[in-house]
């Protein structure tokens, strides 16, 4: 194969086949500089493939299955920023996992996010369910790698919600395609602005079914919970994968398939509002980002519904920075795991003395949430915020994104590090974590700062570049935007020291929160309980009534059939002649006249 | 040996938060022990105050004939995160007593919680 060839193969084939290819090698290597070379060198390709792709919004790659045309690439300008945070992802994640040895783990985050990418590039939506089905059974692994009980557990009821996600989306799928005979998305509604966004009217055959599914695994409100359940419970690195790609792809979708559509825009805010009174209560660490991570894919989704260019925009960067500043806070919550064996912040604190350049990490991702200027949250939520104040009828939309934007600070901004590495010394001294751990994070954080500073590199990649640029321009870093932000952040850090100093701040404590998971760890438990024992009460009741039927029978029965019985008795030939002759003419009657 | 020496007393909260205590990373006490100073959370509170009215004043001066709904009254972004701070954090008290369980409350039926660990 010539050199000319190799590279014309690379740039029509989906980036995500790359990534999935390493991940099979990944058991195979034997030493971690194998490892270390697959697991950062399968995004690397995947990563050169992109880059060097022939071209955007057109079919690179098609195969004809069973009579149906399967788009496995198609990159444009929204799929692009997606694809290239969950590369960027892949690659850090790969650094970050370096320090242990499982290969299982390993290669299934490899598959998973080469699952996700190829899911994002695919230009059908045959193609998507499949890529959607491989994200769904190659995640569940990073939930069961701990390989506890616990672990094991939540591990199916993650996979039960991932599956209950695929199934309608296979449904939705079968509906739209079988009524429309449309399965590429290029082809189903006419573009928005030249951009194959919010395609699919929600009145359409299957619509409901699909945005359900993409629902779920957007974590939508009362379906949620999977999130907060299953990523507290995975290993240091899993919750740094499983934070990653789920949920952005989910936004992905929704974008590609339901952008404008205006029932998003209240779930969107309400997902930003409901996940911060649980992260404020909750003890865990790594399940009070969870909660963060609901609300921040709140925000995205309210962009979604929005639906103009600049919401659109806001919603994909959103997702980039997203992906970064999450992995981050994550990564140093998992690298105090890792140390001190727990994420409980009643177990911890003053671990800036010995682990400071992971708190240095976990500060700048805390910064980052917060929304502070020239960190890179800023330069993406202000853009979705903006789309919503610029809409007089929006207003309370508006408001509710702020509180999430404060409770950002809440949660993220100032609980997790202050009560991980500062606060109440819970008397650990660990050694700071391994060097692989501490260059992941500095990637995720120097790619923070970067969009932060200079965010045009970012808005570069945005699905509608000249609102792009026109917010850049004008809004970003108006001198009143600036200023107003800060006041936000300082006035909040004042609000935090006041409590603090009153003792108002509520202490943590150990224990779980409840939340809509009650409803099957507990509730549903209790419901079937009673009603089996109802059933049971019934059953009984129904049983007595049966056995005296039985009986009744029975004698019925004997009567009529014993040897004594009426039908045993002696009745008289002709009588019996004269029935069956009226039977037979009966009969004949019928034939011929029926 | 004395008595003292052969079982040193407890030392106080404030003396092992002092800086630079044994074992410290050396980037922790260049970065982070002045945070261990007494009345620092005092004075951080003073600088946070003053930065906060003179980011409002900043903003009245920027764009006082902005104004044009409540969002764009000078000080507006300021009051709200701090309400909304408060709001948040306050809602920790009952929300903390209607809604936390014990460590064990899914895990207790089946007796099987820490287990595996």
């Amino acid at each position: 194969m010539t050199v000319e060839r190799l590279a014309d193969w690379l740039a029509n084939t989906n980036p995500g086949f790359f990534i999935i290819a390493a991940a099979l090698l990944v058991p195979l290597a034997k030493d971690v500089v194998t490892r270390a070379i697959l697991l950062v060198g399968g995004p690397g390709v995947a990563l050169v493939a992109l880059i060097n792709a022939h071209g955007l919004s057109i079919n690179l790659s098609t195969v004809h299955v069973l009579g149906l045309d399967l788009v496995l690439y198609r990159p444009d300008s929204l799929s692009f920023l997606f694809g290239l945070a969950f590369i960027i992802a892949s690659a850090i994640i790969g650094v970050y996992s370096l320090h242990r040895r499982d290969p299982l783990q390993d290669s299934t985050a490899m598959i998973y996010a080469g699952s996700a990418v190829t899911a994002v590039f695919v230009g059908d939506l045959i193609s998507l369910f499949i890529a959607w089905e491989l994200t769904a059974l190659s995640s569940v692994f990073q939930v069961l790698a701990p390989r506890t009980r616990e672990s094991g557990r939540a591990a199916m009821r993650y996979l039960f919600f991932q599956v209950a996600s695929g199934m309608l989306v296979l449904a939705g799928v079968c509906m739209f395609a079988v009524a429309t005979g449309k399965t590429q998305f290029a082809l189903i509604a006419p573009s928005m602005a030249g951009l194959p966004v919010g395609v699919m009217d929600i009145s359409a055959p299957g619509a409901v079914l699909l945005l359900a599914g993409f629902g779920i695994k957007a974590a939508f409100p009362l379906v949620h919970n999977w999130l907060q359940d299953a990523y507290p419970k995975a290993s240091e690195t899993g919750t740094v994968v499983l934070s990653a790609f789920t949920t952005k792809l989910a936004v992905y979708a929704l974008a590609r398939y339901f952008a404008g559509l205006d029932a998003l825009i209240w779930i969107g805010a309400i997902m930003v509002v409901f996940p911060v009174f649980f992260a404020v209560i909750e003890n865990d660490l790594r399940k009070a980002l969870a909660y963060g991570l609901n609300s921040q894919i709140g925000f995205m989704v309210c962009a979604v519904g929005i639906g103009t260019q600049l919401a659109v925009n806001g919603a994909a960067a959103h997702a980039f920075v997203s992906v970064m500043y999450q992995a981050l806070l994550f990564m140093s919550t998992g690298a105090v795991l890792y140390r001190t064996g727990t994420a409980k912040a009643t177990e911890l604190g003053g671990l800036h003395r010995t682990m400071p350049w992971t708190t240095l990490f976990c500060l700048v991702g805390a910064a980052s949430i917060s929304g502070t200027p020239y960190l890179s949250g800023f330069v993406a939520k202000s853009m979705a915020m903006s789309a919503a104040h610029t809409d007089p009828t929006l207003m309370i939309v508006w408001l509710m994104l702020m509180f999430g934007s404060v409770g950002a600070i809440v949660h993220s901004g100032i609980r997790i590090p202050y009560f991980a590495f500062f606060g109440r010394d819970g008397g650990k001294r660990s050694e700071e974590a391994p060097f692989n751990m501490l260059m992941a994070m500095g990637m995720a954080a120097a790619l923070c700062i970067l969009v932060g500073v200079a965010p045009g590199w970012l808005y570069q990649f945005l699905p509608y570049q000249e609102s792009a640029r026109a917010y850049l321009e004008s809004e970003l870093w108006a001198p009143v935007h600036l200023i107003q932000q800060f006041q936000l952040l300082v006035l909040a850090a004042l609000a935090f020291m006041l409590l603090q100093w009153r003792k108002l701040y509520p202490a943590e404590q150990a224990g779980v929160t409840i939340d809509v998971e009650w409803l099957w760890r507990r509730g549903g438990a209790q419901f079937w309980s009673a009603i089996s024992g109802s059933l049971g009460r019934g059953a009984r009741v129904a049983g007595e009534w049966m056995t005296r039927a039985g009986i009744a029978i029975r004698a019925a029965g004997r009567q009529v059939f014993a040897s004594d019985g009426w039908v045993a008795a002696k009745v008289p030939a002709s009588a019996s002649a004269g029935w069956c002759l009226a039977i037979l003419g009966l009969v004949l009657v019928v034939a011929l006249f029926g | 040996m004395s008595e003292e020496q052969a079982h040193p007393p407890e030392l106080p909260a404030e003396a092992v938060a002092r800086p630079g205590e044994p074992g410290e990373h050396p980037l922790s006490v260049l970065l982070f022990a002045w945070m261990r100073k007494p009345m620092i959370a005092r004075y951080a509170m003073i600088c946070l105050g003053v930065i906060g009215i003179g980011l409002i004043g900043a903003e009245w001066l920027i764009s006082p004939y902005r104004i044009k709904d409540a969002t764009n009254v000078p000080g507006f972004y300021g009051v709200f995160g701090f309400v909304a701070f408060a709001i948040a954090a306050l809602s920790g008290w009952p929300l903390g007593k209607l809604l936390r369980r014990p460590e064990d409350y899914y895990e207790k039926r089946s007796g099987e919680a820490g287990r595996d660990r």
